[in-house]
């Protein structure tokens, strides 16, 4: 059984230039149809993937150790039709290893292939940092993980700086503050999350700096206790200045009792969980989706009397269908108002909008109880369970608005 | 766990995937319809597939377990 030395890869970053700038592209995804159907890789521009689960190709092997050749020969059956000879064909499995296998063996077939290294697991772990603007006076970063839908901020303004729902691989960001020559000056966080696990408590204690969060969201909804993370309370409408970063922390529960939208020197809405670009934050999270939504209605309705040139910067995505142009995931209030049909409910009346909530509430993941707790520090997982936890696609967003 | 007569063993402790599915299926290859095969194995992933596998592949999986992160599995040639 030879080892593989000879097949191309491709880390993560290359895949999402490659998927940002629509070349061709054919994905063979080796993993078990469970863990495919949960989260896979998705792209603006619809890309050919293939299912395939490598334990079923190599369960007709004639020479199981000859692995790379029964992907060739599996290929040839069964593929040859379907696998392009004029794209580049990427393949990929959980962590990396099968891929390179399965790559060299179609890649002896004479198809232009390569690998992601580290598999979905590292795809699951990338990070993309893109400029909404950029300048020496002022830069808002758009920080994405593109596997989750989660988006978090980097705040700039001549080299302080600061982060809005920082993630928890906290290296990524300060990295990219080396890079960019960028003091950290502080943490916030729009809300209590429920499916990812904050970076900020990590942050602000390895830099020393204050982690921003609101009061209302320290306490577990369900558990009904009280967090043990250390934070900077916040108040409803607070000012806060950070160097030249001057942001508005507006109140607006719904999601959750403490929810905070940050209006940023009066031009970009963080709105974090509240309006999305195609949809808006559902109200149940915290197990009272009847009792939130009237409150949700008067908090949306409250971001809506804000000028329509706000630039709203969300705190999640559902499918990168929700990108621009710049493969940013933003627009303007006034065209959110127009085509979002969560705010067009809003702009109806409360009966209305409170009847489409409750219609609309999409399935409530357990782990979702246990990831509150992580960040409000009554639950500490090890690395292992904190990726566990943060398997798959947020379910943040209203459903109705994504038609499949 | 009842007695269970085991055919061969197989120890893919220690590797990943597609490992511990290529080394069992060469092991049931050589095994006669009845036989039972007992694999440890300790890579959490190629575990799920593994019983994706058997049960698709028309073997039976007779009895799994874990203890201090290593999987045991009786598969049954079909």
């Amino acid at each position: 059984m030879s080892d593989v030395t000879q097949v191309h890869h491709m880390t993560p970053a290359e895949v999402k230039t490659k998927l940002d700038t629509g070349d061709k592209l054919f994905i063979l995804d080796l993993r078990n149809t469970e863990e495919f159907d949960t989260w896979k890789i998705e792209s603006k521009h619809p890309v050919p993937i293939i299912n395939a689960p490598y334990y079923e190709i190599l369960a007709e092997a004639d020479d199981p150790e000859d692995i790379q050749g029964t992907f060739a020969t599996y290929a040839r059956a069964n593929w040859a039709d379907r696998l392009p000879m004029d794209a580049d064909i990427l393949v990929i499995c959980a962590k990396g290893g099968t891929s390179a296998y399965a790559a060299e063996g179609l890649q002896s077939l004479g198809y232009r292939v390569s690998h992601l290294e580290g598999g979905m697991i590292a795809w699951g772990d990338f990070y993309d940092f893109k400029p909404v603007v950029e300048s020496e006076a002022f830069s808002v970063y758009q920080v994405s993980r593109p596997a989750r839908g989660c988006l978090s901020y980097v705040i700039a303004a001549g080299g302080d700086a600061i982060i809005v729902d920082p993630l928890r691989h906290i290296e990524r960001y300060l990295e990219f503050g080396k890079s960019k020559g960028l003091n950290y000056r502080a943490l916030l966080d729009t809300h209590g999350h429920a499916d990812h696990i904050s970076g900020g408590p990590a942050l602000a204690e390895r830099l020393s700096i204050p982690y921003y969060f609101h009061p209302y969201d320290a306490i577990h909804p369900i558990d009904v206790l009280p967090a043990t993370i250390k934070y900077e309370p916040l108040r409803a409408d607070q000012d806060l200045k950070f160097g030249a970063i001057e942001l508005k922390a507006l109140h607006i529960p719904g999601h959750t009792l403490g929810n905070i939208a940050y209006l940023v020197n009066g031009e970009y809405l963080l709105s974090g969980d509240s309006i999305f670009i195609e949809s808006i934050a559902r109200p149940d999270l915290g197990g009272r989706g009847d009792v939130w939504s009237p409150i949700h209605y008067q908090s949306l309705n409250r971001l809506l009397s804000l000028p329509d040139e706000t630039v709203v910067l969300p705190g999640h995505f559902s499918h990168p269908a929700e990108s621009n142009g710049e493969g940013l995931y933003a627009g303007p209030l006034g065209t959110l108002k127009a085509q979002n049909e969560g705010l067009k409910m809003v702009q109806k009346d409360q009966e209305s909008f409170v009847n489409y909530l409750l219609a609309s509430l999409p399935t409530f993941p357990p782990q979702y109880v246990d990831i509150k707790r992580v960040n409000a520090g009554l639950l500490e997982p090890d690395e292992e369970k904190a990726s566990e936890l943060e398997l798959g696609r947020n379910i943040c967003a209203l459903s109705q608005a994504y038609k499949e | 766990m009842s007695q269970i007569s085991v055919a061969l063993s197989v120890d893919a402790r220690g590797l990943s995937c597609p490992m511990p599915v290529v080394k069992t299926k060469k092991a049931l290859d050589g095994l006669k319809s009845g036989d039972v095969l007992e694999l440890l194995a300790t890579d959490k992933g190629s575990a799920k597939d593994l019983k994706a596998w058997v049960s698709s592949g028309g073997h039976q999986l007779l009895d799994s377990s874990t203890e201090n992160g290593v999987f045991t599995f009786y598969i049954k040639k079909g």
